[in-house]
Protein backbone atom coordinates (compact mmCIF):
# COMPACT_ATOMS: atom_id res chain seq x y z
CA UNK A 1 0.00 0.00 0.00
CA UNK A 2 1.23 3.45 -0.89
CA UNK A 3 0.82 6.56 1.15
CA UNK A 4 -1.81 9.00 -0.20
CA UNK A 5 -2.15 12.01 2.15
CA UNK A 6 -5.63 13.47 2.63
CA UNK A 7 -4.64 17.12 2.23
CA UNK A 8 -3.34 16.88 -1.36
CA UNK A 9 -4.72 16.53 -4.89
CA UNK A 10 -3.38 14.16 -7.51
CA UNK A 11 -2.86 13.86 -11.26
CA UNK A 12 -3.12 10.86 -13.58
CA UNK A 13 0.63 11.20 -14.18
CA UNK A 14 1.32 10.67 -10.45
CA UNK A 15 2.13 14.18 -9.33
CA UNK A 16 0.80 15.47 -6.03
CA UNK A 17 -0.44 19.04 -5.97
CA UNK A 18 -0.97 21.46 -3.11
CA UNK A 19 -2.74 24.71 -3.86
CA UNK A 20 -1.93 27.76 -1.72
CA UNK A 21 -3.74 30.81 -3.10
CA UNK A 22 -2.46 31.30 -6.65
CA UNK A 23 0.61 29.09 -6.06
CA UNK A 24 0.65 25.39 -6.94
CA UNK A 25 3.26 23.21 -5.21
CA UNK A 26 4.16 20.06 -7.15
CA UNK A 27 5.88 16.82 -6.24
CA UNK A 28 5.64 13.13 -7.12
CA UNK A 29 3.60 10.58 -5.23
CA UNK A 30 4.76 7.67 -3.12
CA UNK A 31 3.45 5.37 -5.85
CA UNK A 32 5.52 7.23 -8.49
CA UNK A 33 8.73 7.02 -6.46
CA UNK A 34 8.17 3.32 -5.79
CA UNK A 35 7.79 2.66 -9.52
CA UNK A 36 10.87 4.73 -10.37
CA UNK A 37 13.02 3.37 -7.48
CA UNK A 38 16.51 4.74 -6.76
CA UNK A 39 16.07 8.32 -7.93
CA UNK A 40 19.52 9.64 -8.76
CA UNK A 41 18.96 12.91 -10.58
CA UNK A 42 16.39 15.67 -10.92
CA UNK A 43 16.70 18.00 -13.89
CA UNK A 44 14.95 21.04 -12.41
CA UNK A 45 13.42 23.81 -14.55
CA UNK A 46 14.64 27.40 -14.46
CA UNK A 47 12.72 29.89 -12.36
CA UNK A 48 10.65 31.94 -14.78
CA UNK A 49 9.87 29.01 -17.08
CA UNK A 50 6.36 29.45 -18.51
CA UNK A 51 4.22 26.38 -18.93
CA UNK A 52 0.86 25.20 -20.15
CA UNK A 53 -0.98 22.54 -18.18
CA UNK A 54 0.22 19.07 -19.16
CA UNK A 55 3.59 20.28 -20.42
CA UNK A 56 6.87 18.84 -19.13
CA UNK A 57 7.85 20.67 -15.96
CA UNK A 58 11.02 18.72 -15.23
CA UNK A 59 12.62 15.30 -15.57
CA UNK A 60 13.39 12.88 -12.79
CA UNK A 61 15.81 10.04 -13.37
CA UNK A 62 16.29 6.70 -11.70
CA UNK A 63 19.19 4.38 -12.39
CA UNK A 64 17.06 2.73 -15.04
CA UNK A 65 15.14 5.48 -16.78
CA UNK A 66 14.18 9.12 -17.17
CA UNK A 67 10.57 10.12 -16.49
CA UNK A 68 8.89 13.46 -17.08
CA UNK A 69 6.95 15.34 -14.42
CA UNK A 70 4.14 17.44 -15.86
CA UNK A 71 2.75 20.80 -14.86
CA UNK A 72 -0.84 20.53 -13.61
CA UNK A 73 -1.55 24.18 -14.42
CA UNK A 74 -0.91 27.04 -16.82
CA UNK A 75 1.61 29.29 -15.14
CA UNK A 76 5.17 30.26 -14.37
CA UNK A 77 7.78 28.52 -12.20
CA UNK A 78 8.47 30.85 -9.27
CA UNK A 79 10.58 28.61 -7.04
CA UNK A 80 12.44 25.30 -7.30
CA UNK A 81 13.66 22.96 -4.58
CA UNK A 82 17.41 23.21 -5.14
CA UNK A 83 18.12 20.68 -2.37
CA UNK A 84 17.00 17.96 -4.78
CA UNK A 85 20.06 18.57 -6.95
CA UNK A 86 22.36 17.20 -4.26
CA UNK A 87 19.93 14.87 -2.51
CA UNK A 88 17.57 13.41 -5.11
CA UNK A 89 17.15 10.30 -2.92
CA UNK A 90 14.86 12.24 -0.54
CA UNK A 91 12.21 11.81 -3.24
CA UNK A 92 12.29 8.08 -2.47
CA UNK A 93 12.46 8.57 1.27
CA UNK A 94 9.94 11.39 1.80
CA UNK A 95 8.03 12.02 -1.42
CA UNK A 96 5.44 14.29 0.22
CA UNK A 97 7.97 16.45 2.05
CA UNK A 98 10.08 16.82 -1.08
CA UNK A 99 8.34 19.37 -3.23
CA UNK A 100 9.90 19.99 -6.62
CA UNK A 101 8.58 23.28 -7.97
CA UNK A 102 6.15 26.07 -7.12
CA UNK A 103 4.15 27.40 -10.04
CA UNK A 104 2.19 30.65 -10.06
CA UNK A 105 -1.07 30.02 -11.85
CA UNK A 106 -2.32 32.09 -14.73
CA UNK A 107 -5.63 30.31 -15.19
CA UNK A 108 -6.11 26.79 -16.54
CA UNK A 109 -5.78 23.72 -14.40
CA UNK A 110 -5.93 19.98 -15.12
CA UNK A 111 -8.74 18.07 -13.51
CA UNK A 112 -7.24 16.73 -10.29
CA UNK A 113 -8.16 13.67 -8.28
CA UNK A 114 -9.12 13.57 -4.64
CA UNK A 115 -7.12 11.14 -2.43
CA UNK A 116 -9.86 8.48 -2.61
CA UNK A 117 -9.99 8.71 -6.42
CA UNK A 118 -6.22 8.51 -6.70
CA UNK A 119 -6.13 5.41 -4.47
CA UNK A 120 -8.62 3.77 -6.82
CA UNK A 121 -6.59 4.98 -9.81
CA UNK A 122 -3.47 3.15 -8.57
CA UNK A 123 -5.54 0.10 -7.70
CA UNK A 124 -5.44 0.38 -3.91
CA UNK B 1 7.45 -16.81 -20.99
CA UNK B 2 8.50 -17.60 -17.46
CA UNK B 3 11.57 -19.26 -15.99
CA UNK B 4 11.30 -22.11 -13.47
CA UNK B 5 12.02 -19.56 -10.73
CA UNK B 6 9.13 -17.20 -11.55
CA UNK B 7 7.11 -18.16 -8.45
CA UNK B 8 10.23 -17.80 -6.28
CA UNK B 9 10.74 -14.28 -7.65
CA UNK B 10 7.16 -13.43 -6.78
CA UNK B 11 7.63 -14.74 -3.24
CA UNK B 12 10.57 -12.34 -2.95
CA UNK B 13 8.33 -9.45 -4.06
CA UNK B 14 10.30 -8.92 -7.24
CA UNK B 15 9.30 -6.09 -9.55
CA UNK B 16 8.67 -8.06 -12.73
CA UNK B 17 9.15 -6.60 -16.21
CA UNK B 18 8.83 -7.94 -19.72
CA UNK B 19 12.28 -8.63 -21.16
CA UNK B 20 12.07 -9.81 -24.79
CA UNK B 21 8.98 -11.84 -23.98
CA UNK B 22 10.23 -13.11 -20.62
CA UNK B 23 8.72 -12.07 -17.29
CA UNK B 24 11.90 -11.30 -15.38
CA UNK B 25 12.76 -9.52 -12.11
CA UNK B 26 14.00 -5.97 -12.66
CA UNK B 27 14.88 -5.76 -8.96
CA UNK B 28 13.85 -7.28 -5.62
CA UNK B 29 14.85 -4.46 -3.25
CA UNK B 30 16.54 -1.75 -5.31
CA UNK B 31 18.93 -1.65 -8.25
CA UNK B 32 21.65 0.17 -6.30
CA UNK B 33 21.42 -2.24 -3.33
CA UNK B 34 21.72 -5.23 -5.63
CA UNK B 35 24.53 -3.60 -7.60
CA UNK B 36 26.44 -3.20 -4.34
CA UNK B 37 25.82 -6.83 -3.31
CA UNK B 38 27.84 -7.87 -6.34
CA UNK B 39 30.60 -5.26 -6.04
CA UNK B 40 31.08 -5.72 -2.29
CA UNK B 41 29.83 -9.21 -1.33
CA UNK B 42 27.92 -11.48 -3.71
CA UNK B 43 24.62 -11.79 -5.49
CA UNK B 44 22.73 -14.32 -7.58
CA UNK B 45 20.88 -13.75 -10.85
CA UNK B 46 18.32 -15.96 -12.57
CA UNK B 47 19.56 -15.98 -16.17
CA UNK B 48 17.54 -19.00 -17.23
CA UNK B 49 16.03 -16.97 -20.08
CA UNK B 50 19.32 -17.31 -21.92
CA UNK B 51 19.58 -20.03 -24.54
CA UNK B 52 21.44 -23.36 -24.58
CA UNK B 53 22.28 -24.89 -27.95
CA UNK B 54 24.41 -28.03 -28.33
CA UNK B 55 26.52 -28.57 -31.45
CA UNK B 56 27.85 -32.09 -31.94
CA UNK B 57 28.99 -34.42 -34.71
CA UNK B 58 32.20 -35.10 -36.61
CA UNK B 59 32.25 -31.75 -38.46
CA UNK B 60 31.43 -29.60 -35.44
CA UNK B 61 34.82 -27.82 -35.39
CA UNK B 62 34.79 -27.11 -39.14
CA UNK B 63 31.22 -25.89 -38.89
CA UNK B 64 31.91 -23.62 -35.90
CA UNK B 65 35.00 -22.18 -37.60
CA UNK B 66 32.79 -21.42 -40.61
CA UNK B 67 30.16 -19.63 -38.54
CA UNK B 68 32.31 -18.02 -35.78
CA UNK B 69 35.31 -15.63 -36.08
CA UNK B 70 37.20 -17.43 -33.31
CA UNK B 71 39.81 -20.18 -33.15
CA UNK B 72 37.61 -23.08 -32.04
CA UNK B 73 40.05 -25.91 -32.83
CA UNK B 74 42.53 -24.36 -30.40
CA UNK B 75 40.11 -24.59 -27.47
CA UNK B 76 40.90 -27.13 -24.76
CA UNK B 77 38.08 -29.35 -23.53
CA UNK B 78 36.75 -27.78 -20.31
CA UNK B 79 37.30 -24.22 -21.44
CA UNK B 80 34.90 -21.62 -22.75
CA UNK B 81 35.31 -18.52 -24.84
CA UNK B 82 33.58 -15.22 -25.58
CA UNK B 83 32.74 -14.90 -29.28
CA UNK B 84 29.99 -13.67 -31.61
CA UNK B 85 27.85 -14.80 -34.51
CA UNK B 86 28.37 -12.55 -37.54
CA UNK B 87 26.18 -12.07 -40.58
CA UNK B 88 27.54 -11.89 -44.14
CA UNK B 89 28.15 -8.15 -43.73
CA UNK B 90 30.41 -8.94 -40.77
CA UNK B 91 27.95 -7.40 -38.32
CA UNK B 92 27.26 -9.05 -34.98
CA UNK B 93 23.95 -10.93 -34.78
CA UNK B 94 24.63 -11.90 -31.18
CA UNK B 95 27.53 -12.35 -28.79
CA UNK B 96 27.83 -15.58 -26.86
CA UNK B 97 29.92 -17.91 -24.72
CA UNK B 98 30.93 -21.20 -26.32
CA UNK B 99 31.94 -24.22 -24.23
CA UNK B 100 34.04 -27.14 -25.46
CA UNK B 101 32.42 -30.17 -23.80
CA UNK B 102 34.57 -32.77 -25.56
CA UNK B 103 36.44 -33.15 -28.84
CA UNK B 104 33.31 -33.00 -31.00
CA UNK B 105 30.71 -31.45 -28.73
CA UNK B 106 30.14 -27.77 -27.93
CA UNK B 107 27.55 -25.74 -26.07
CA UNK B 108 26.68 -22.16 -26.92
CA UNK B 109 24.69 -19.78 -24.74
CA UNK B 110 23.06 -17.06 -26.87
CA UNK B 111 21.04 -14.16 -25.47
CA UNK B 112 17.37 -14.70 -24.68
CA UNK B 113 16.14 -12.39 -27.42
CA UNK B 114 18.21 -14.05 -30.15
CA UNK B 115 18.23 -17.76 -29.28
CA UNK B 116 15.62 -18.60 -31.92
CA UNK B 117 17.40 -16.51 -34.53
CA UNK B 118 20.79 -18.07 -33.73
CA UNK B 119 19.34 -21.58 -33.91
CA UNK B 120 17.87 -20.82 -37.36
CA UNK B 121 21.15 -19.22 -38.47
CA UNK B 122 23.08 -22.34 -37.48
CA UNK B 123 20.58 -24.63 -39.18
CA UNK B 124 20.74 -22.64 -42.44
CA UNK B 125 24.53 -22.57 -42.47
CA UNK B 126 25.17 -26.18 -41.45
CA UNK B 127 23.82 -27.87 -44.59
CA UNK B 128 27.27 -28.90 -45.85
CA UNK B 129 28.45 -30.18 -42.48
CA UNK B 130 27.82 -33.37 -40.58
CA UNK B 131 26.60 -31.79 -37.34
CA UNK B 132 23.66 -32.04 -35.03
CA UNK B 133 22.30 -28.79 -33.62
CA UNK B 134 20.07 -29.20 -30.65
CA UNK B 135 18.25 -26.33 -28.96
CA UNK B 136 17.80 -27.49 -25.35
CA UNK B 137 17.01 -24.04 -23.92
CA UNK B 138 13.69 -25.12 -22.41
CA UNK B 139 15.26 -27.98 -20.43
CA UNK B 140 17.91 -26.00 -18.56
CA UNK B 141 18.03 -23.13 -16.13
CA UNK B 142 21.03 -20.94 -15.37
CA UNK B 143 22.11 -19.09 -12.23
CA UNK B 144 24.92 -16.53 -12.10
CA UNK B 145 26.61 -16.27 -8.70
CA UNK B 146 28.78 -13.16 -8.83
CA UNK B 147 30.90 -11.06 -6.51
CA UNK B 148 34.10 -11.14 -4.44
CA UNK B 149 32.56 -13.59 -1.95
CA UNK B 150 31.12 -15.94 -4.58
CA UNK B 151 33.93 -18.47 -4.13
CA UNK B 152 33.33 -18.93 -0.40
CA UNK B 153 29.62 -19.40 -1.08
CA UNK B 154 30.17 -22.01 -3.76
CA UNK B 155 32.53 -23.85 -1.39
CA UNK B 156 29.86 -23.92 1.31
CA UNK B 157 27.49 -25.50 -1.21
CA UNK B 158 30.14 -28.02 -2.30
CA UNK B 159 30.24 -26.56 -5.78
CA UNK B 160 33.77 -26.45 -7.15
CA UNK B 161 34.62 -22.85 -8.03
CA UNK B 162 36.00 -22.31 -11.52
CA UNK B 163 38.75 -20.09 -12.82
CA UNK B 164 37.86 -17.57 -15.49
CA UNK B 165 36.76 -19.22 -18.76
CA UNK B 166 37.07 -22.79 -17.52
CA UNK B 167 34.24 -25.12 -16.57
CA UNK B 168 33.54 -28.52 -15.08
CA UNK B 169 30.64 -30.95 -15.17
CA UNK B 170 28.26 -31.87 -17.95
CA UNK B 171 24.63 -31.34 -18.87
CA UNK B 172 23.81 -34.69 -17.23
CA UNK B 173 24.70 -33.18 -13.85
CA UNK B 174 25.37 -29.47 -14.09
CA UNK B 175 27.91 -27.20 -15.76
CA UNK B 176 29.78 -24.72 -13.58
CA UNK B 177 31.79 -22.13 -15.47
CA UNK B 178 33.99 -19.20 -14.51
CA UNK B 179 31.89 -16.72 -16.45
CA UNK B 180 29.52 -13.83 -15.83
CA UNK B 181 28.37 -10.41 -16.94
CA UNK B 182 29.33 -8.23 -13.99
CA UNK B 183 33.11 -7.91 -14.25
CA UNK B 184 33.44 -9.54 -10.82
CA UNK B 185 34.76 -12.92 -9.84
CA UNK B 186 31.98 -15.47 -10.18
CA UNK B 187 30.46 -18.55 -11.72
CA UNK B 188 27.48 -19.47 -13.83
CA UNK B 189 25.67 -22.73 -13.20
CA UNK B 190 23.67 -24.42 -15.95
CA UNK B 191 21.35 -26.92 -14.32
CA UNK B 192 18.27 -28.98 -15.16
CA UNK B 193 14.99 -27.14 -14.62
CA UNK B 194 13.78 -29.61 -12.00
CA UNK B 195 16.83 -28.96 -9.80
CA UNK B 196 17.10 -25.19 -9.99
CA UNK B 197 14.64 -24.13 -7.28
CA UNK B 198 16.46 -26.08 -4.60
CA UNK B 199 19.85 -24.67 -5.66
CA UNK B 200 18.46 -21.13 -5.84
CA UNK B 201 17.16 -21.31 -2.29
CA UNK B 202 20.41 -22.78 -0.95
CA UNK B 203 22.35 -19.95 -2.55
CA UNK B 204 19.91 -17.36 -1.16
CA UNK B 205 20.34 -18.78 2.33
CA UNK B 206 24.13 -18.44 2.12
CA UNK B 207 23.95 -14.98 0.59
CA UNK B 208 21.82 -13.76 3.46
CA UNK B 209 24.65 -14.52 5.91
CA UNK B 210 27.08 -12.23 4.07
CA UNK B 211 24.87 -9.25 3.20
CA UNK B 212 24.24 -10.39 -0.32
CA UNK B 213 21.04 -11.46 -2.04
CA UNK B 214 19.12 -11.97 -5.26
CA UNK B 215 19.75 -9.46 -8.05
CA UNK B 216 17.56 -8.45 -10.97
CA UNK B 217 18.12 -7.31 -14.53
CA UNK B 218 18.48 -3.68 -13.41
CA UNK B 219 21.67 -4.37 -11.47
CA UNK B 220 22.85 -6.71 -14.20
CA UNK B 221 22.67 -3.76 -16.60
CA UNK B 222 24.46 -1.22 -14.37
CA UNK B 223 27.15 -3.78 -13.48
CA UNK B 224 27.91 -4.66 -17.09
CA UNK B 225 27.90 -1.00 -18.16
CA UNK B 226 30.50 -0.05 -15.55
CA UNK B 227 32.72 -2.77 -16.99
CA UNK B 228 32.14 -1.76 -20.61
CA UNK B 229 30.46 -5.00 -21.65
CA UNK B 230 28.28 -4.87 -24.76
CA UNK B 231 24.57 -5.62 -24.57
CA UNK B 232 23.14 -7.45 -27.57
CA UNK B 233 20.21 -5.61 -29.14
CA UNK B 234 21.09 -2.40 -27.33
CA UNK B 235 24.73 -1.51 -28.08
CA UNK B 236 24.66 -3.43 -31.34
CA UNK B 237 21.74 -4.74 -33.36
CA UNK B 238 22.96 -6.30 -36.62
CA UNK B 239 24.71 -3.01 -37.44
CA UNK B 240 28.21 -3.21 -35.91
CA UNK B 241 31.17 -5.50 -36.50
CA UNK B 242 33.71 -6.74 -33.90
CA UNK B 243 36.30 -4.09 -34.88
CA UNK B 244 33.88 -1.22 -34.23
CA UNK B 245 32.74 -2.93 -31.03
CA UNK B 246 36.34 -2.98 -29.75
CA UNK B 247 36.26 -6.77 -29.49
CA UNK B 248 38.52 -7.59 -32.45
CA UNK B 249 40.32 -10.04 -30.10
CA UNK B 250 37.53 -12.52 -30.86
CA UNK B 251 38.75 -12.66 -34.49
CA UNK B 252 41.36 -15.35 -33.78
CA UNK B 253 40.15 -17.67 -36.54
CA UNK B 254 42.79 -17.76 -39.33
CA UNK B 255 40.48 -19.46 -41.83
CA UNK B 256 37.53 -18.14 -43.78
CA UNK B 257 34.42 -17.48 -41.75
CA UNK B 258 31.13 -15.77 -42.44
CA UNK B 259 31.60 -12.01 -42.46
CA UNK B 260 35.41 -12.01 -42.61
CA UNK B 261 35.71 -10.59 -46.10
CA UNK B 262 33.24 -7.79 -45.37
CA UNK B 263 35.08 -6.76 -42.22
CA UNK B 264 38.41 -6.66 -44.06
CA UNK B 265 36.96 -4.49 -46.82
CA UNK B 266 35.31 -2.07 -44.48
CA UNK B 267 36.67 1.36 -43.65
CA UNK B 268 36.07 1.64 -39.91
CA UNK B 269 35.34 5.19 -38.84
CA UNK B 270 33.77 4.63 -35.42
CA UNK B 271 34.86 2.80 -32.30
CA UNK B 272 33.14 1.61 -29.11
CA UNK B 273 34.12 3.74 -26.13
CA UNK B 274 33.14 4.57 -22.57
CA UNK B 275 32.23 8.04 -21.34
CA UNK B 276 32.28 9.59 -17.90
CA UNK B 277 30.03 12.61 -17.48
CA UNK B 278 31.77 15.59 -15.89
CA UNK B 279 28.62 17.44 -14.85
CA UNK B 280 25.11 16.61 -13.67
CA UNK B 281 23.05 14.56 -16.08
CA UNK B 282 22.62 10.95 -17.07
CA UNK B 283 23.21 9.86 -20.64
CA UNK B 284 20.77 7.43 -22.23
CA UNK B 285 20.53 5.25 -25.35
CA UNK B 286 20.11 7.50 -28.38
CA UNK B 287 21.82 10.66 -27.04
CA UNK B 288 24.18 12.28 -29.57
CA UNK B 289 27.92 12.75 -29.02
CA UNK B 290 29.11 16.19 -30.09
CA UNK B 291 32.44 17.99 -30.46
CA UNK B 292 33.00 21.45 -28.97
CA UNK B 293 31.43 23.06 -32.02
CA UNK B 294 28.29 20.98 -31.74
CA UNK B 295 29.10 18.68 -34.67
CA UNK B 296 27.83 15.11 -34.38
CA UNK B 297 30.72 12.72 -33.69
CA UNK B 298 28.92 9.66 -32.38
CA UNK B 299 26.00 8.07 -30.59
CA UNK B 300 25.37 6.80 -27.05
CA UNK B 301 24.00 3.24 -26.95
CA UNK B 302 23.86 2.66 -23.15
CA UNK B 303 23.86 5.01 -20.20
CA UNK B 304 23.13 5.12 -16.50
CA UNK B 305 24.15 6.64 -13.19
CA UNK B 306 27.11 4.56 -12.06
CA UNK B 307 26.44 3.40 -8.50
CA UNK B 308 30.19 2.87 -8.02
CA UNK B 309 31.40 6.22 -9.40
CA UNK B 310 28.35 8.29 -8.43
CA UNK B 311 28.48 9.87 -11.89
CA UNK B 312 26.67 9.49 -15.17
CA UNK B 313 28.40 6.97 -17.42
CA UNK B 314 27.78 5.83 -20.96
CA UNK B 315 28.90 3.50 -23.71
CA UNK B 316 28.65 4.33 -27.37
CA UNK B 317 30.23 4.64 -30.76
CA UNK B 318 32.52 7.57 -31.43
CA UNK B 319 34.47 8.87 -34.41
CA UNK B 320 37.92 7.26 -34.15
CA UNK B 321 39.65 10.65 -34.22
CA UNK B 322 38.16 11.43 -30.82
CA UNK B 323 38.62 7.94 -29.42
CA UNK B 324 41.71 8.54 -27.29
CA UNK B 325 41.16 8.13 -23.54
CA UNK B 326 40.97 11.52 -21.89
CA UNK B 327 39.52 13.33 -24.94
CA UNK B 328 36.79 15.82 -24.12
CA UNK B 329 33.43 15.48 -25.85
CA UNK B 330 29.85 16.56 -25.20
CA UNK B 331 26.72 14.48 -24.79
CA UNK B 332 23.45 16.07 -25.82
CA UNK B 333 20.94 15.34 -23.06
CA UNK B 334 17.53 17.04 -23.37
CA UNK B 335 18.95 19.96 -25.38
CA UNK B 336 21.83 20.55 -22.96
CA UNK B 337 25.38 19.71 -24.03
CA UNK B 338 26.99 18.01 -21.04
CA UNK B 339 30.80 17.64 -20.99
CA UNK B 340 32.17 14.10 -20.80
CA UNK B 341 35.57 12.40 -20.89
CA UNK B 342 36.31 9.54 -23.27
CA UNK B 343 37.53 6.34 -21.65
CA UNK B 344 38.14 2.78 -22.69
CA UNK B 345 34.82 0.91 -22.38
CA UNK B 346 35.80 -0.52 -18.97
CA UNK B 347 34.87 2.50 -16.84
CA UNK B 348 35.29 0.96 -13.39
CA UNK B 349 38.61 -0.84 -12.80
Amino acid sequence: MHEVPENLSYTKTHEWVKQEGNICIVGITDYAQSQLTDIVYVDLPKVGKKLKKGEVLLTVESVKSAEDVFSPIDGEVVEINKDLEDKPEVLNQKPYESWMAKIKTSGGILSLMKPEEYKKFIGE
Amino acid sequence: MKTELFEEHKKLNAHIVDFHGWDMPLYYTSIITEHNYVRKAAGVFDVSHMGDIIISGKDSIDFLEHILPSNISGMETGTCMYTAFLNHDGNIIDDTIIYRINSNEFLTVPNASTTGKIYEWMMVNSKNYEVKINNVSDKYSCLALQGPLSESISEKLNIKFQKSFTFSGSLDTMIVSGTGYTGEKGIEIIIKNEEVISLWNKILYELKQINGGPCGLGARDTLRMEKGMLLSGQDFDNNRDPVECSISFIMSNKGDYIGKESIEKRNHTEIFRGFIVEDKGIPRHGNLLLDQNGNKIGLITSGTMSPTLGKGIALGFLNKNYGKSGSKVFISIREKNIPATVSRPKLVP
